[in-house]
């Protein structure tokens, strides 16, 4: 993979003397998206608000392509766009007007920068408009427009499709994967939508309680979970003989569930068959971040849509 | 500096808050121009003559039969004793005190709003710069930028400022247009005497000097200025430490009108006079109206309210360079 | 839409004005600490006559709380009945100046009487209404609670030679009007069991004529008769200042001796 883009080391923070987060350390490479997942309350913001600047880490150290956020943080905010929940533009300017706002607190964006971004979020038509008149959509689109006006090499997006339509949502997830792919850019997403995040990210980092439980790829994270679905008749005798060859789940309507190995698979099957229990049904199953989720943290599904 | 500054500037502008500041003062000085109105109508019904000496007389009589009565408290005596011997001073050198003009207007309406109305309409503004940013949000946009925490507050500070110059100008200038419908645009060359120099119940008429109104008007702005200055920047401070726009307003207006009240009471508490708000009333010092404390001079009220002002400004700027936005 | 102009217009206006009050601040504290001498207060000529309108007459009062009218209810006084009395019968407006000061004795008037404004209110005046001496006299009470004609006389003596100087100086800014100098009563009559204090109003009273008769047009108003029967029924609560009807009485004295040119019988 190419360049790190953003490395947090050992963040912690205390509040109170209640640690909120302990110890996280993730990096992000120039054109991934990296996904940040974790139920309400787990630290995703705060974290994401450290990142950016806006609360003073306890210890340990974020870069910015190089740039120690603390130390240097002007140079690390040139390199960096973001939307930190919502998009709260003033609503009584109009769009332009507030990308002015932001561009006069950039070194070298000029007019024809403005114009740029707004082309590539689509608002041309309606960016004279006073940003109250704005849809929900539209004002998340000015807020990426906003953090996209200094060319960054990082964009951070908290819960970037928070209240937007399906279509929304859609739109916006190509939008961002065509950053990442096109520009170069490292994303990182934030999120309590399993879903998105399982279509839109390269890399996941889970976080629960201040901790993050696992980093890796949604693919190796999602097929170090794969099962094999069986369907067998008789049900009793062919789970007999499956749990002697390996772990079983019983699972509804007489189905039920391996680890998915395939160079085990056929002989299990053959043994099956030598026993004259027949193999009605056999699936590979690709297993959901939500699964996932629940067998990793122990909250529960509790806060998860 | 100055990208971060229009930024500020054009928020101001767009908001209209200093539409609604000219506003309420028009309809303010609408209201007080017909009162006066009024009260020279009265005035000259009940002495049956417009002649101003006559009036000053009355009211010079009038003040010195208060001083026969018992009841009155020392305090009051003595600043009703100086009033006395002023107005005396000016029938004598045949001066009128109260030229009547617009111009004359403009410095009463200044004067008097001095302590109260003019702190109140800076407060509308400073109370909100910071505040409006948080209750917003749009201070986590504003903070993310390439640029120094302390950058963003000063040019925050830099628009009140100028902010304040506006809003004492604004008062000036509609009292101006506004009364002088009915008082007529003159009284720029009154003369105005200063110099009274008060020691206890007596006035000191040995150095005194007799000034134009319109250079007298130009140095009751400055004092004005300067108080609303510092009255934005407590507020200022407020709004920083509390983030909330009503609770600061809450805590200013309380101080505000505490002054008001222990102006007139804290003659015996002589340590009041470090409080920011019984030290509001500057232009008094000019006209030679006796302080609230004895011993209190231009000086020291200038002083006290540096104090408080430099106070307001470092705490503001520590905290908000420091502080975690959640 | 905003105009971009006009943001940066404010902006510069108001950093105009922000240099401009701060240099007149810096000024004011420099004149207040530093003031020039160069102009000191002269005496001004700025004589600016008062439009009289064709149909007025002027009442000027002076003198003690009995012209300020303390005791009366009304708050009018013995000056405000006989403005009264006045309107009904002149046909124009009638303008009362009352220069009347609580607790006033005569050598407090006499420097009032000096005062440049009052000499011009003075000449202006078509008739002047004047009370003093009760303070003189009296001293709030003392005088009857250590009565000593030594010291009564040391005070006469003094009151003649302000009254002497009052009636000089007001006659000197108006030679024509007519004053009206109202006479004393004697307040303590019910309860000075010795008896003393009559005599010495009286005697009072006496002095007072004898010297408004030395000038011209001064008329001595007694009104020494008008408490002297039932004095409690005409004394405000503090036994000392007329009540309403004690001034209407007083009043009524005044007024009818009151007449002008041309005035219709």
């Amino acid at each position: 993979m190419s360049a790190t883009t953003l490395s947090v080391r050992n963040l912690t923070k205390t509040i109170k003397k209640h640690k909120i987060i302990n110890g996280i350390s993730f990096e992000l490479k120039a054109g991934e998206v990296f996904g940040f997942l974790g139920p309400n309350g787990a630290g995703k913001t705060t974290t994401i608000r450290m990142i950016v600047g806006l609360i003073k880490p306890t210890s340990g150290t974020i870069e910015i392509c190089g740039y120690d956020v603390k130390k240097n943080f002007t140079k690390a905010m040139a390199n960096l766009g973001c939307i930190v929940e919502n998009p709260e533009l003033y609503p009584y300017l109009s769009g332009t007007d507030n990308l002015l706002h932001f561009a006069r607190m950039l070194p070298a964006v000029d007019n024809k920068r403005i114009a740029e971004v707004v082309d590539m979020v689509k608002l041309t038509e309606r960016i004279d408009d006073k940003v109250k008149t704005y849809s929900l959509g539209m004002r998340q689109r000015l807020g990426i427009a906003q953090a996209l006006l200094n060319r960054p090499k990082v964009l951070i997006l908290d819960e970037p499709t928070n209240g937007l339509d399906p279509a929304g949502i859609r739109e916006m997830r190509v939008f961002i994967r065509e950053l990442a792919e096109n520009e170069g850019l490292s994303v990182l997403v934030s999120s309590h939508l399993l879903s998105e995040i399982q279509l839109l990210c390269d890399r996941v980092a889970i976080i629960t309680k201040g901790n993050i439980i696992t980093v890796d790829t949604v693919e190796s994270l999602l097929s170090s979970q794969e099962q094999a679905i069986w369907h067998l008749e008789p049900y009793l005798k062919g789970r007999e003989i499956l749990e002697g060859l390996t772990e079983v789940t019983t699972l509804e309507d007489g189905y039920m569930a391996t680890p998915y190995d395939f160079t085990q698979i056929p002989m299990w099957n053959a043994a099956l068959v030598h026993a004259g229990v027949q193999v009605l049904q056999l699936n590979r199953k690709l297993p959901v971040l939500e699964d996932l989720f629940l067998q990793l943290t122990d909250t529960g599904g509790a806060h998860i849509e | 500096m100055n990208k971060l500054i229009a930024n500020e500037m054009m928020k101001l502008v767009a908001r209209k808050r200093l539409l609604v500041i000219g506003a309420i003062v028009g309809i303010l000085v609408i209201l007080f121009t017909f009162a006066q109105y009024k009260e020279v109508q009265t005035q000259r019904e009940k002495l049956g003559t417009d002649d101003w000496r006559d009036s000053l007389q009355q009211q010079i009589i009038d003040m010195q039969n208060r001083l026969g009565s018992s009841r009155i408290s020392d305090d009051w005596r003595e600043q009703i004793q100086v009033s006395v011997q002023q107005l005396q001073f000016y029938l004598d050198q045949d001066i009128n005190p109260s030229e009547p003009g617009a111009v004359t207007f403009v410095r009463m309406f200044i004067e008097n709003s001095t302590d109260l109305f003019i702190p109140l309409l800076i407060m509308i503004v400073a109370s909100d710069l910071v505040s409006s940013e948080h209750t917003l949000g749009s201070v986590k946009l504003l903070l993310t930028r390439p640029v120094k925490r302390w950058r963003i507050l000063l040019s925050k500070y830099m628009t009140l400022l100028l902010a304040t110059s506006l809003i004492v100008t604004m008062t000036g200038l509609l009292s101006y247009v506004i009364s002088g419908i009915v008082f007529g645009y003159h009284g720029w060359n009154a003369p105005i005497i200063t110099g009274f120099v008060v020691d206890g119940g007596n006035v000191d008429t040995s150095s005194i000097r007799l000034i134009s109104q319109w250079k007298f008007l130009l140095m009751d702005f400055g004092l004005v200025w300067f108080v609303a200055v510092v009255v934005g920047t407590l507020a200022f401070m407020l709004s920083v430490l509390i983030r909330s726009t009503a609770a600061s307003m809450g805590v200013m207006l309380a101080s505000l009108v505490s002054g008001a009240i222990l102006n007139n009471m804290v003659s015996s508490w002589e340590s009041a006079k470090y409080f920011f708000m019984v030290n509001l009333k500057l232009t008094n010092y000019l006209n030679g109206v006796a302080p609230p404390i004895t011993g209190m001079t231009l000086l020291s009220s200038m002083s006290v309210l540096l104090i408080w002002w430099a106070a307001a400004l470092v705490l503001s700027f520590f905290v908000f360079t420091r502080q975690d936005v959640y | 839409m905003l105009g971009k102009k006009s943001v940066r217009y404010i902006t510069i206006i108001a950093a105009t004005l922000s240099v401009l009050w701060l240099l007149s601040l810096g000024w004011a504290i420099q004149d207040y600490y530093a003031g020039a001498t160069d102009h000191v207060v002269k005496k001004q000529d700025r004589s600016q006559k008062t439009v009289i309108k064709n149909h007025m007459f002027t009442v000027v009062a002076l003198g003690d709380s009995l012209t300020r009218g303390t005791g009366d209810d009304s708050g009018k006084g013995y000056v405000g009945y006989v403005a009264d009395d006045l309107n009904e019968r002149f046909n124009g407006s009638i303008v009362v100046q009352n220069l009347g000061i609580n607790g006033q004795v005569s050598s407090q008037l006499k420097k009032q009487v000096k005062q440049p404004n009052i000499q011009r209110q003075l000449a202006e005046a078509d008739i002047i209404l004047l009370t003093i001496g009760a303070n003189d006299l009296f001293q709030q009470g003392r005088t009857l609670e250590n009565f000593d004609l030594a010291t009564i006389k040391t005070i006469e003596d003094a009151f003649v030679k302000n009254i002497t100087t009052i009636f000089t100086d007001i006659r000197k800014a108006n030679p024509d009007a007519t004053i009206f100098f109202v006479g004393l009563y004697n307040p303590f009559i019910d309860v000075d069991e010795t008896g003393v204090t009559s005599p010495t109003v009286r005697d009072w009273n006496r002095i007072a004529e004898e010297v408004s008769s030395t000038y011209p047009r001064i008329v001595f108003v007694p009104t020494y008769d008008i408490f002297q029967l039932s004095v409690n029924d005409y004394l405000f609560t503090d036994k000392f200042h007329p009540n309403q009807e004690g001034y209407r009485l007083m009043a009524d004295r005044i007024a009818p001796l009151i007449k002008w040119e041309g005035e219709s019988k």
